[in-house]
């Protein structure tokens, strides 16, 4: 690295110029990463949060929780064929709109209905835990509405629950879920097991995973965002080769008369891996604190979730594509002859 | 003898005809003697010194540097015998752009692994030690030059090769820095080899080798 490093400081401009190239690359990936993540969770936070393994469906609904319609006489056949309260739930799902304490404006809700004391229902974080019929426990993103505890949700022409708590990351297709109790309904869309789920065939368990990519949009919001991430990462890797390449071919000269007076390709080469490393690290580096900075900016209600664990995989593949990246270069070091030193010696 | 060729040939293909850039050329040279080698453009006198840098093997013939014939190498061992016993000085200096001048002579420790370094008495004893914070582009073409002697001595080789070592510089210029590098080899008693084109610097070599298509007159 005796050299690498000299070499980046002599050619600051150069390399700082290709370092902020990268630092928006990365900045970029972390955004669509902090977004992809915040979307996810905005629009399934509930069924990935879910207190369960498995999930029982009809089978003719293909995977798709909101397709699956299972008659509530089924309930205690089902829940106890998995060994009672303690290891199932039913769940049922139905969007709605609400108005607060009969405002005009109308929210969309997502309503889950389940055991009141089942192993669905949330832990609150504010307020009560819902102890009557019309009582519910509903997302805190609901106060961003306005709705306070002891509110009431008024939901269809005779139907009205009062909020008694608020419970964190309940989130479905992008509305907030509020969890009330399924005395009075007559179907059902799943029953939730933890553990082993047990049928006898005339239903289908899927997992937790299916069952996210059966909510609309879910697979297709987070695929197009992903192939955007890849693209980036396939950018960053071109523009690191390409600068490298021409970096390493106009250093021809140089790499000559220093394996003339003995260096060993795998030097030159260690420098120039070591070059990139560098470069993506402190890039790398930059664009977190960039991100976080933006983040900040961002409004609230805004679905954009940053961590630095989640940053941690695509802050390694920058650094793995951008080396391999710099491979295309490896060979122009290898074949550079030392000979070359020697004007008008090489034919 | 320090350095023995011993019969050298290095012929090229050029289509269905072979060319003989050297063509059974020997030539010995001992501790402390200087050699200058001359003749035209083309005759063969950059692939001697190439073949006795152990920058090019020959097609035939023996390369015996210090009684071990490097001919046979391979190129890992014929890269360590470069950066071990032999010292370059190439034309218009080659230094490297971003190494201050310290670091040019340091870098020749660097590839050697070895730890201690004695740049500093080097570039003392050249006069350059206020010098040796500068980048090759703020030096003038003598200093530079003689950036390169210095950087071609750090290894204590026992050959020293020079490659048109005047072709940048002035007449003054040249003929000093030819008589620092002939110097230097009587005093530390290496065996030098100085390509060249410029007459006024022969005065300072021991023997003159005249070169004319791949043979040795």
């Amino acid at each position: 690295m005796f050299l690498a490093i000299r070499e980046l400081l002599f050619a600051k401009t150069k390399y700082i110029l290709i370092g902020l190239i990268m630092v928006l690359t990365a900045s970029l990936i972390f955004i669509i990463s902090g977004l992809a993540q915040g979307l996810s969770s905005d629009n399934a936070s509930a069924i990935q949060d879910l207190q369960a393994d498995a999930l029982i469906i009809e089978e003719e609904a293909e995977g798709e929780i909101g397709n699956s319609f299972i008659p509530a006489d089924e309930r205690e056949k089902m829940i106890e064929a998995q060994g009672g309260n303690n290891n199932a739930s039913t769940l049922a799902i139905r969007m709605m709109n609400t108005t607060i304490n009969d405002a005009d404006q109308q929210i969309d809700i997502a309503l889950f209905a389940t055991e009141r004391n089942g192993i669905l229902m949330p832990d609150v974080a504010e307020g009560m835990f819902p102890q009557k019929a019309d009582e519910v426990l509903a997302d805190a993103t609901l106060k961003q509405e306005g709705v306070r505890l002891g509110d009431q949700l008024q939901v269809e022409e005779n139907t009205s629950y009062t909020v008694t708590g608020f419970t964190a990351d309940q989130r479905y297709s992008h509305t907030p879920v509020v969890f009330i109790s399924n005395d009075e309904l007559e179907q059902f869309n799943a029953v939730a097991v933890q553990g082993e789920a047990n049928t006898d065939g005339s239903y289908e368990v899927i997992t937790k995973e299916t069952a996210l990519n059966g909510i609309p949009s879910y697979s297709q919001e987070q695929a197009s965002l992903n192939m955007m991430i890849i693209f980036l990462y396939v950018i960053a890797a071109f523009v690191l080769a390409v600068f490298f390449y021409v970096m390493t071919l106009q250093k021809r000269e140089q790499f000559g008369v220093l394996k003339a007076l003995g260096a060993k390709s795998m030097y030159l080469i260690r420098g120039l891996i070591g070059q990139v490393i560098l470069l993506s690290l402190i890039s790398i580096s930059i664009a977190v604190v960039v991100t976080f900075g933006i983040g900040a900016l961002f409004p609230a209600d805004m679905p954009f979730t940053l961590e630095l664990e989640t940053m941690l995989q695509p802050a390694i593949i920058i650094i793995v594509v951008s080396t391999i990246g710099a491979i295309v270069s490896l060979y122009q070091v290898i074949q550079i002859d030392p000979i070359e030193a020697i004007e008008g010696a090489a034919y | 003898m320090t350095l023995i060729l011993d019969h050298i040939t290095k012929a090229y293909t050029d289509g269905p005809n072979e060319f003989k850039a050297l063509d059974n050329a020997s030539l010995e040279v001992k501790a402390g003697e200087f050699i200058a080698i001359v003749g035209p453009s083309g005759s063969g006198k950059s692939t001697m010194l190439s073949i006795a840098g152990a920058l090019l093997s020959p097609t035939s013939g023996k390369v015996l540097l210090d009684g071990e014939n490097i001919a046979g190498l391979s190129s890992k061992e014929v890269t360590k015998r470069r950066l071990d016993k032999i010292g370059f000085v190439f034309q218009a200096a080659h230094l490297v752009p971003y190494l201050k001048v310290k670091d040019q002579l340091n870098i020749i420790q660097v590839l050697a692994k070895k730890g201690k370094k004695h740049g500093n008495d080097l570039l003392a004893h050249f006069g350059l030690k206020h010098r040796m914070n500068n980048f090759p582009n703020e030096l003038s073409g003598g200093e530079r030059q003689r950036v390169a002697i210095a950087r071609a001595l750090m290894n204590d080789p026992q050959l020293i090769l020079a490659d048109e070592p005047t072709a940048s510089l002035d007449s003054k210029r040249g003929q000093e820095v030819v008589k620092l590098l002939a110097d230097e080899i009587k005093n530390r008693n290496k065996a030098g080899i100085m390509v060249t084109h410029d007459e006024r610097v022969l005065s300072f070599a021991d023997h003159i080798v005249t070169i004319r298509d791949g043979k040795i007159e």
